[in-house]
């Protein structure tokens, strides 16, 4: 499979995971995507060096890989070029802060060291969080809910467009690149030369294609709006939900409970 | 059975100044009309079926189906009463699955749950690809995606169907399964095509344009077995009619 093939085959992949009919699914989207702009938040509002604080906040994507049967293993290889560019964020920091905060036997921890580390875990919990809504939430659902809290109505139909575009433009780059290496045997990639027509070919292609595809959802009833959502309601147990993870990921925020939890041990 | 028809008068169409691509289109097309709009590549047959649908509405003259004169504050209406199958597939084709594109329409209408999944039955069964429902559209073939596109129309019930060159693409059993399904659709349907073996299996009548005008307008028989007219105009008999 190319490597086009392939990643058209994951978009598809997460998109019919969200579609599936699972407890977390059937979550209200509103309450999916409030619980995760919430945690986000909270994580980004840990201190640089409240590191053990932040490993607490793991509880959420745990409960919810293993409640929505999500592989784990699936999410790494799905995430394998954001996660690394997440954690090398603050790979300066250790040149930049030299304030002692700890020591292990008689070597001095740095500050920078140790912010370096949180601001790693802070990017990795951030895009796993953001990977569990997609993953448990249509785009269409999504949008619904963007539209729930008066997003404007032509921010979330560019939402949804270039979602659905992304594996339009990547067929016509399959398509592009194939009639390429057809009339370029035994060539390794795409020479310079032909660069410059080819991604103008494949941007203009693209557009009428992107073109296409608006006018085939408009003759098919789209406008913008959700109708199919409209008879989703939110339920009690969504809002027990909401409010279980709501005072759940408050108290991880106030309180070290790893380590308080450690602590009775010890 | 509908009694919608589509009422168009001395419709004119341009993308560029002084490159008029349909000039002074006229015809009424009834409810039990199957009509094959035929000519050769270039002479506006497909922009004639996107302008019946509101794909562009920069035109002169006017169009009405069903007297609801067509315009931005209309289109909602008319095309909840169109079925349009694009000539190309993937621009048709964009939800995950076969079963899902087919339910975007009723879904879009805000039908029930239920009702969408009757009609997402009913339609693949039309065109007998029930056994596709859950394929990805990726990983479909041409004629495939051909029939699933006609299904996604077909769940919108509509009263008229327009087709842009519904055979490309279909093997002669696919072909074959087309002619059925579209003949026992009961309504208005309008086929843009050059295949005039489709059209002559499909059709009742014919508009033969040329150029941007409407050249001949009549009896699909009588215009399609004229070889002087069809010469004329950029084609040929149907293939058919030359190995009677």
């Amino acid at each position: 499979m190319s490597k086009i093939n392939k990643a058209i085959y994951e978009i598809q992949k997460i998109d019919s995971m969200s579609k599936e009919d699972k407890w977390v699914n059937n979550i209200h989207p509103l309450i999916k995507l409030f619980l995760t702009v919430y945690y986000i938040f909270l994580i980004v509002s840990f201190h640089k060096y409240d590191m053990a604080g932040l490993f607490g906040m793991c509880i959420y994507p745990i409960f919810v890989f293993v409640l929505g049967d999500l592989s784990f293993r699936d999410a790494l290889y799905r995430l394998r070029v954001v996660l690394p560019i997440v954690s090398i964020m603050g790979i300066f920091n250790p040149f930049f802060d030299h304030t002692v905060v700890n020591h292990i036997g008689d070597v001095a921890v740095w500050g920078g060291v140790i912010s370096m580390f949180t601001l790693m875990i802070k990017g990795i919990f951030t895009v796993l969080a953001s990977y569990l809504l997609i993953a448990t939430t249509s785009i269409e659902e999504i949008c619904y809910a963007l539209r729930l809290i008066h997003i404007p109505k032509i921010m979330v139909t560019q939402l949804l467009l270039i979602y659905r575009y992304i594996t339009v433009l990547m067929a016509e780059t399959k398509r592009i690149t194939q009639a390429y290496s057809l009339r370029a045997p035994g060539q390794k990639g795409i020479h310079i030369s032909a660069w410059g027509p080819l991604v103008g070919q494949m941007l203009l292609r693209s557009m009428d294609r992107a073109d296409d595809i608006y006018e085939s959802m408009c003759i098919r009833g789209f406008n913008g709006e959700f109708p199919r959502m409209t008879k989703k309601r939110k339920n009690k147990g969504d809002l027990i939900y909401l409010l279980v993870w709501f005072f759940v990921l408050f108290a991880f925020r106030l309180y070290p409970v790893f380590e308080i939890v450690g602590g009775l041990f010890v | 059975m509908s009694h919608i028809h589509i009422n168009v008068e001395n419709l004119n169409f341009s993308y560029e100044k002084n490159q008029p691509i349909l000039k002074d289109i006229s015809f009424t097309a009834h409810e039990n009309d199957a009509i094959g709009i035929v000519g050769a590549n270039g002479v506006g047959k497909s922009t004639l079926l996107k302008l019946l649908v509101g794909l562009d509405l920069r035109f002169e003259g006017s169009i009405r189906v069903e007297e609801i004169p067509l315009s931005q504050e209309t289109l909602g209406k008319v095309r909840e009463k169109i079925g349009y199958v694009f000539q190309d597939s993937d621009s048709q084709l964009f939800m995950t699955t076969v079963e899902e594109d087919v339910a975007f329409a009723p879904r879009n209408y805000g039908l029930p749950e239920e009702e969408v999944q009757r009609r997402v039955d009913e339609a693949l069964e039309k065109v007998h690809i029930s056994h596709l429902r859950k394929k990805p559209i990726y990983k479909m073939s041409g004629g495939e995606k051909k029939l699933a596109s006609i299904a996604t129309i077909l769940s919108m019930t509509p009263d008229v169907i327009l087709m842009d060159e519904p055979s490309v693409a279909l093997d002669p059993r696919n072909r074959r399964n087309l002619i059925y399904v579209l003949n026992e659709f009961e309504h208005l349907k309008m086929i843009a095509s050059h295949d005039l073996d489709f059209i002559m299996d499909t059709c009742n009548r014919v508009i033969l344009m040329d150029e941007g005008s409407i050249i001949a307008d009549g009896d699909a028989k009588e215009i399609l077995t004229d070889k002087e007219l069809l010469e004329a105009h950029g084609l040929e008999l149907p293939l058919s009619l030359y190995n009677e």
